[in-house]
């Protein structure tokens, strides 16, 4: 392969990495931007995403797409529980309710595994083959996942924008106290915006199910990158979520295909840190505090 | 509840000469006892007092630290390299790493202290995954994914705490140190200056308090201390590995500290005292000891946010929050 | 509401009291014999695990099935004791206390990694505690161990005789391995490079990464940027070799791939698809058409309702024969009795076929097992023979 076919290759690998981590992410900057609450959880309702559909789909014969429609409705009932009776108590105070998540993730990773054992559990794909773009080549099931990624994207960007009920989460996220005055009930407004939140969380884990394995360990890995793309992006904006995975997508790929996975990664988090100090509100942010 | 006449029986100090009684007699136990497993959870319980004790001090502040595992490991691997390729004393190597890791955390420290809340908490954690990165990658010094195997017993003047027993000696005198400092230092006026910014950054540098100092300053000693404990845990499990320090242990030592108590001096004692052995109670049904875990920690957030040390304070009356 | 607090909390201590006194202070029964299970049970590890684990349970099944281990003239129950080490050399430390001290057993099934085992080998070696380990790394074994035994064979044993028959019979000139940055990871890859090295095939790529990554995409691209013949997948867990196998055909590369590693076949397929795994080249150390090893097969699916991992076998003949070193010696509590019993053993009729001791020239002392294996390529989802191997070589 030529270096320019390289490089375009490690491109396109880059860019389809990082819608997926956009995916994962977008649910987590999502939930801090309503609640201000960092949910340690984030990863284990992409497992339990990635349960249902594998489910849905290898015991109950259903089609993909409905199943993952099932998933985010079901994620976002069961997240609107979870906040209402366990993180209500801790609605404004972060580092508490950031703790709370953690013995959150903790219970759900280990009901997981006394439910369904911890050997990785394989979906068949959803399509098989390659998509050729000149000399690139991209695995067909990642090309509809990402085709997924971006209508869920869209539909929350519409969403968000268009529907009064989006319009008031966006009030909330703006600025709490005067979204209260207008009339938006930020009770109820709390347990939905962790619902929706973590229903993009399981609707991630669903796509991607046939993509990767499934088991109760899956989780670790996209709240790492959800991590990662909300500190460069800045905690409660979307729009530096979108930049911000797809920089870290494109970076991991050209780091991992012209130097070595360790350098990348450790050249990451080196960025990541002095990205913090810098800009802590991210990389759309102003320089302030 | 009231102090000393309920029936005439003063039951705020019966509480709290009890309470002194039953940690003489567990600390003086593991030495009669014959049964090494237990002399083995004593000494990591001791270790843990000394790591947990290290974060109670940052956690004092207001900040806290999501990456205290990687002072501990750096700590352990600076006192390994030193003792076994440096062939210093064990005390030097364990000096040396409790310094080093003091020092990363200044420099560290001084840098994004300015952050506050879950800002900080984040970096702490990007921090704690670079270091464990760079001792996975860097295996000429730290010996890669394979770790270093074969750490020599830690020796002072000869004398060689080559037995549990001996090691728990040393662990017990190490742990009951840091536990007298703590208490000590509250007290000082430093102490009184780091619960001033505790309680109200703004006002805390309204009256002239450095906060960035005096966070700095628990940052730094907290981490050394941490780093100390690495040192000791290394020369005692005779093993180091990068996957020994990631941010699962960070978790644990969060989770030690918040349930024995994030206020007190002795949360630091009672949280790792009750969280050490417990594993060993649910051997067999690992996933339910887990589910203990995130549901003792959410109901003590949640009802006894001092954790359990507070509990203990009220009944042997102590009034203030140490 | 602090009486509330005080009930809840004197409720749990009563839960933890109760619970602490029925599992550590249950009465021993007289003549019981306490095998430990120091093995991964969660995690990527896990089938491995779970397989060492099953294999010591049915030994310990037909022995008490007899009305118990007949030794010295008393019949003993055996019984295995699991615990998770969770591949982590703390928790295995803590746990090999737990069983030497707390269990007082002098004979471990385990560990997994060899991470694990070096941590936990001081404790094993001074308490005299026969092991019988998984760990692949060279150093488990040594002159200086004398209770360490490995009834697997190991890339150490394989990787030369197997590599020289793939190469030369699929033509290969360039290799791309792709291996995780852990211990197994890099003995392996170690191993296997310097055995292609030696077949006459050049290592044009190495590729390391983290364990837990999923999204092999972009290290794939650059090995085949290097055109390699075939991509190694030896060093990984069976899930990540059946992960990278599927992107590796999904990205369009035909050429031969190899695992040159522990058995993983059926986990591979189960991740890969059957379609991917077509025309894998993979070590067994089992062949299924050999009556004992098929009925050992249903046996344990029978038993467990899961797929059988291929380290099994190895590990409920290793079982065997410490029962049968113990029968020899007599004793069941003097361990440098049955040490020397196990190492008198000459051969062994065991499920893999005729067994024996081998190692010294490599190790320093005689404790690796040396077994038959097998290369296998996999053909709709099965595992087909190509070639019988011994450390000597395959044909």
């Amino acid at each position: 392969m030529d270096l320019n076919a390289l490089i375009g290759q490690a491109v396109v690998n880059g860019l389809i990495v990082g819608l997926l981590y956009l995916l994962m992410a977008v649910g987590f900057t999502l939930v801090f931007g309503v609640m201000r609450v960092v949910n340690f959880a984030h990863g284990e309702f992409y497992m339990l995403g990635a349960f249902v559909v594998y489910y849905c789909v290898t015991q109950l014969n259903l089609p993909f797409l409905f199943s993952v429609v099932i998933t985010f409705v079901l994620a976002v009932a069961f997240g609107w529980i979870v906040e209402w009776l366990i993180l209500k108590p801790f609605r404004h105070d972060e580092l508490n309710g950031m703790i709370a998540t953690i013995g959150l993730a903790m219970i759900l990773q280990n009901l997981a595994l006394m439910a369904f054992g911890p050997s990785p559990l394989s979906m068949p794909s959803v399509v098989q083959g390659v998509v050729h773009l000149g000399s690139m080549v991209i695995p067909s099931s990642r090309f509809y996942v990402v085709a997924f990624s971006i209508g869920v994207l869209l539909l929350l960007y519409v969403f968000l924008r268009y529907t009064r009920i989006g319009r008031a989460l966006r009030a909330v996220v703006q600025d709490i106290e005067i979204a209260s005055v207008q009339g938006i009930r930020a009770s109820l407004f709390y347990p939905f915006g962790f619902g929706i939140g973590v229903g993009l969380a399981a609707v991630a884990g669903a796509l991607m199910a046939p993509l990767f394995s499934v088991s109760p360990f899956i989780g670790a890995g996209p709240l790492l990158k959800a991590f990662i793309v909300v500190i460069l992006g800045g905690l409660g904006s979307i729009p530096g979520a979108v930049l911000a995975s797809l920089l870290l997508g494109m970076t991991e790929s050209l780091g991992s295909t012209f130097l070595s996975s360790g350098t990348a990664d450790i050249l990451i988090f080196a960025f990541l840190i002095i990205m913090l100090v810098v800009r802590p509100g991210g990389l759309l942010a102003r320089p302030e505090q | 509840m009231q102090g000393a006449t309920r029936q005439g029986y003063d039951f705020e100090s019966a509480t709290r000469r009890i309470a002194y009684l039953v940690l003489v007699v567990l600390c003086a136990a593991p030495f009669f006892v014959t049964n090494e497993f237990y002399v083995h959870l004593a000494v990591l319980i001791c270790l843990n007092v000394v790591i947990v004790g290290g974060l109670a001090l940052l956690c004092r502040t207001g900040q806290l630290s999501l990456g205290h595992g990687a002072f501990i490991g750096l700590g352990a691997y600076v006192a390994v390299i030193a003792t076994m390729r440096g062939h210093w004393p064990f005390w030097l190597g364990a000096a040396g790493g409790a310094l080093f890791a003091a020092l990363v955390a200044a420099i560290l420290g001084w840098v994004i202290l300015r952050l506050r809340g879950v800002y900080f908490v984040l970096v702490t954690f990007a921090f704690a995954e670079l270091v464990r990165l760079v001792m996975l990658s860097w295996s000429g010094l730290t010996g890669g994914a394979n770790g270093i195997v074969g750490i020599p017993s830690a020796t002072l003047l000869g004398f060689a705490f080559d037995t549990k027993m001996r090691f728990y000696g040393l662990a017990l005198v190490t742990a009951a140190t840091v536990i007298a400092f703590l208490y000590a230092f509250i007290r000082t006026p430093t102490g009184h200056a780091v619960d001033a910014v505790a309680e109200n950054p703004a006002l805390a540098e309204a009256s002239g308090l450095s906060v960035h100092r005096i966070q700095l300053m628990a940052f730094t000693i907290g981490s050394g201390i941490a780093g100390l404990g690495g040192a000791l845990l290394a020369h005692y499990v005779g093993f180091v590995s990068p996957e020994s320090f990631n941010t699962g242990l960070s978790i644990a030592v969060i989770i030690m500290l918040v349930i024995g108590g994030r206020q007190s001096v002795w949360g630091p004692v009672i949280g790792p005292l009750i969280l050490t052995p417990l594993p060993e109670l649910f051997r067999g049904a690992v996933q339910t000891q887990h589910i203990f875990y995130g549901a003792a920690l959410i109901l003590i957030l949640r009802f006894l946010p001092g954790g359990l040390a507070s509990l203990l304070m009220r009944m042997s009356g102590d009034r203030a929050s140490h | 509401m602090k009486r509330k607090i005080g009930i809840v909390l004197v409720l749990l201590a009563a839960i933890s009291v109760v619970a602490s006194i029925s599992v550590v202070a249950l009465p021993q029964e007289q003549e019981t014999l306490k095998i430990g299970a120091l093995v991964t049970l969660s995690g990527s590890g896990a089938a491995w695990g779970q397989g060492m684990l099953h294999a010591a349970e049915l030994a310990t099944d037909d022995v008490n099935a007899n009305g118990g281990l007949d030794v010295g003239g008393k019949k003993y129950r055996v019984q295995v004791i699991p615990y998770d080490d969770k591949y982590q050399a703390n928790e295995g430390v803590t746990v090999a206390n737990r069983l030497v001290f707390e269990d007082r057993v002098k004979y471990i099934i385990g560990s997994v990694g060899s991470a694990v085992l070096l941590a936990i080998q001081p404790t094993t070696e001074k308490n005299k505690v026969i092991l019988m380990t998984l760990a692949f790394t060279s150093k488990a074994l040594g002159a200086d161990k004398l209770f360490t035994f490995r009834p697997v064979v190991t890339t150490g044993e394989i990787s030369q005789p197997q590599i020289d028959w793939v190469v030369k019979t699929r033509n290969i000139k360039r290799v791309g391995f792709l291996f995780p940055n852990d211990e197994t990871g890099q003995s392996i890859s170690s191993d296997n490079s310097a055995a292609y090295r030696k077949a006459g095939a050049t290592p044009a790529a190495m590729e390391s990464f983290e364990r837990d990554r999923v999204d092999f995409v972009s290290l794939l691209t650059r090995i085949l940027a290097a055109q390699v013949d075939a991509i190694e997948l030896g060093g990984n867990s069976p899930t990540t070799a059946g992960l990278i196998l599927k992107q590796a055909r999904e990205l369009g590369f035909s050429g031969t791939i190899i695992h040159t590693g522990g058995p993983a076949t059926q986990e591979i397929v189960n991740v890969a698809g059957k379609q991917a795994a077509e025309g894998l080249l993979e070590h067994t150390p089992i062949n299924p058409a050999l009556a004992s090893v098929k009925a050992y097969i249903e046996r344990y699916v029978a038993k467990y309702k899961q797929p059988m991992n291929g380290f099994s076998p190895a590990f409920y003949d290793g079982t065997r024969m410490m029962f049968d070193a113990m029968r020899k010696a007599g004793s069941v509590t003097d361990s440098d009795k049955v040490r020397l019993e196990l190492e008198k053993i000459k051969t062994f009729s065991g499920v893999l076929g005729e067994e024996s001791w081998t190692g010294k020239a490599r190790y320093g002392i005689d404790h690796q097992l040396n077994v038959p294996f097998y290369v296998a390529e996999v053909k709709d989802g099965q595992e087909v023979i190509r070639a019988q191997c011994t450390v000597a070589g395959c044909k």
